[in-house]
């Protein structure tokens, strides 16, 4: 045991670290008091965030594949396929509520479809209408880069989305535009298209024998 | 029989303590922002918080003596404040009322620890022990320094003092009472609750001493209380020390000065823990106390 080389370590003397104590010294911080503050007056002044700040997601419709890399690799699964009704592929839906910003989907993207903007302002009431805002497909880079243009405040770019009963989604962006389309169905597997007779009716039993037992359940 | 000659000053006198007292509050908190290179609140922020803190819709009581300490406390301060010559204002006065005022203004505390003590949280049990322990301390340091004083000056009238003072050049141009000055001042900062002694309310150690039930109107009436405090304390010094004042600019120029410096000190220095702070009152300003007690004899 007494052969094993001990390592190396260089140590500084304590008499160098030690400071000496003193009634006098702590003055010195006095003499801020007639400095400039160096506070960021929030509502006045801005800062810029850095150039590639992690912030929301946009999502090139034209790009997306819809080949769920972004889903598979996120490590809060915040990401969710979603069909759209009139676009061949599944896109990405990112919910807010679970998302750390890592941005590992936009690494990982082999399209370069997802991307992501400085803007990281967002911030809503409690209701549930309100809410719905953290549920979003993401919208063109483009349209996102000229909003920011336009009111330099880094915010999320749309102010409302409204969740109709049939499926429909409507995006109020912030100059007042609107995005709408309709959303069929969740998941990477294509939606079954609600075709009449036969599929319905077995749907519609496998529906009762379900609630059946169900009730027999409870 | 009723003087509304008196009465009237004596409610223009208070509502004048209080403004400027939660003004006081608001530069304090405001230089110690300035000292740590930030912003601060505006100056009247302490009057918005007291106004927010009235307009609760609740405000949770344990019982009678849990309500009477506030006022009791505050009842003291007043009373400590009509009792100083504040400007030419003399509203009452007595043949001791250097005595009665140093005693008044050590009242407020006890009142508020009274309260504590009813509402049965550990948290305040702990911030009355160590609000006890420091008022045993400090009274010595305290005596001694108001002893020096009264023995230079040979009245216990306060009015007198401020008289003998404008003819004589003030307290601290003497030696000896310039030592007591600074006894004074190092108890000062304990009866302002401020940093090196602020041992009672201790933010963030004990969450906040004495006062951790109190919310609402309650806690308004504090506000208010500390407030009026700060302008009594700093009267006080500036009558004892500082020659007092023949109006109320000069009046509020010297208590500016004095609470500056209980503020650079404050914002400087960090908390004793409680037996530092015992062992320190009976060992620094006692020596100096006494020093300045023998000078004067």
């Amino acid at each position: 045991m007494e052969s094993v080389e001990k390592p190396k370590v260089r140590v500084v003397g304590e008499e160098k670290v030690r400071l000496k104590k003193s009634f006098v010294k702590p003055w010195m911080g006095v003499k801020y008091l007639f400095k400039k503050p160096v506070t960021i007056k929030i509502p006045f002044e801005k800062i810029e965030p850095a150039p590639k700040y992690r912030g929301f997601h946009t999502l090139d419709w034209k790009k997306c594949v819809g080949c769920n890399f972004c889903g598979q690799i996120c490590p809060a699964r915040a990401i969710e396929m979603t069909w759209i009704e009139g676009e061949k592929r599944p896109h990405p839906k990112i919910d807010y509520g679970r998302c750390t910003f890592c941005q590992f989907c936009v690494d990982v993207c082999p399209t370069g479809a997802l991307g992501f903007s400085e803007n990281y302002y967002l911030t809503t009431g409690g209701f549930e209408e309100d809410l719905e805002l953290y549920d979003w497909v993401p919208i063109n880079p483009n349209k996102v880069k000229e909003l920011n243009e336009k009111f330099r405040d880094y915010r999320f770019p749309v102010e409302r989305i409204e969740k109709r009963e049939d499926g429909t989604r409507i995006y109020r962006l912030r100059d007042g535009e609107k995005i709408e389309f309709k959303v069929l169905g969740y998941g990477i597997r294509p939606p079954k298209k609600p075709t009449p007779t036969k599929p319905a009716k077995t749907a519609e039993k496998k529906d009762e024998t379900s609630a059946k037992t169900e009730g027999k359940k409870e | 029989m009723v003087n509304w000659m008196l009465s009237l000053e004596v409610i223009g006198i208070l509502i004048y303590a209080t403004i400027v007292g939660f003004i006081f509050m608001g530069i304090e908190r405001k230089a110690m922002a300035r000292i740590q290179r930030r912003v601060g609140p505006p100056i009247y922020q302490p009057i918005i918080d007291t106004l927010k803190l009235l307009g609760k819709k609740e405000s949770v009581s344990h019982g009678i003596i849990y309500d009477f300490g506030p006022v009791f406390a505050l009842g003291a301060t007043i009373l400590a404040l009509l009792f100083l010559p504040i400007a030419n204002f003399r509203l009452f006065s007595t043949n001791a009322d250097l005595i009665v005022v140093a005693y008044l203004l050590e009242v407020p505390m006890l009142g508020i620890m009274l309260g504590a003590m009813s509402s049965g949280n550990p948290y305040s049990a702990l911030g009355v022990q160590r609000g006890l322990l420091t008022m045993v301390a400090m009274q010595l340091p305290y005596g001694l320094a108001l002893i020096a004083l009264v023995q230079h000056w040979g009245t216990f009238k306060l009015n007198e003092l401020v008289a003998l003072q404008q003819a004589h050049g003030w307290s601290i141009l003497v030696p000896a009472l310039f030592l007591a000055m600074i006894v004074f001042d190092i108890v000062f900062q304990a009866m302002l609750g401020l940093e090196p002694f602020d041992i009672i309310t201790a933010p963030a150690e004990i969450s906040m001493g004495p006062m951790v039930e109190y919310g609402g109107k309650h806690a308004a009436l504090l506000f208010t209380q500390h407030a009026v405090q700060l302008f009594a304390e700093t009267a006080f010094f500036t009558i004892l020390f500082l020659g007092g004042a023949s109006n109320l600019l000069e009046l509020f120029i010297k208590q500016l000065a004095v609470l500056f410096i209980a503020i650079f000190v404050a914002s400087i220095y960090p908390r004793f823990t409680i037996d530092q702070a015992a062992k320190f009152f009976w060992k620094w300003p006692t020596i100096l106390g006494i020093i300045a007690v023998l000078l004067t004899m």
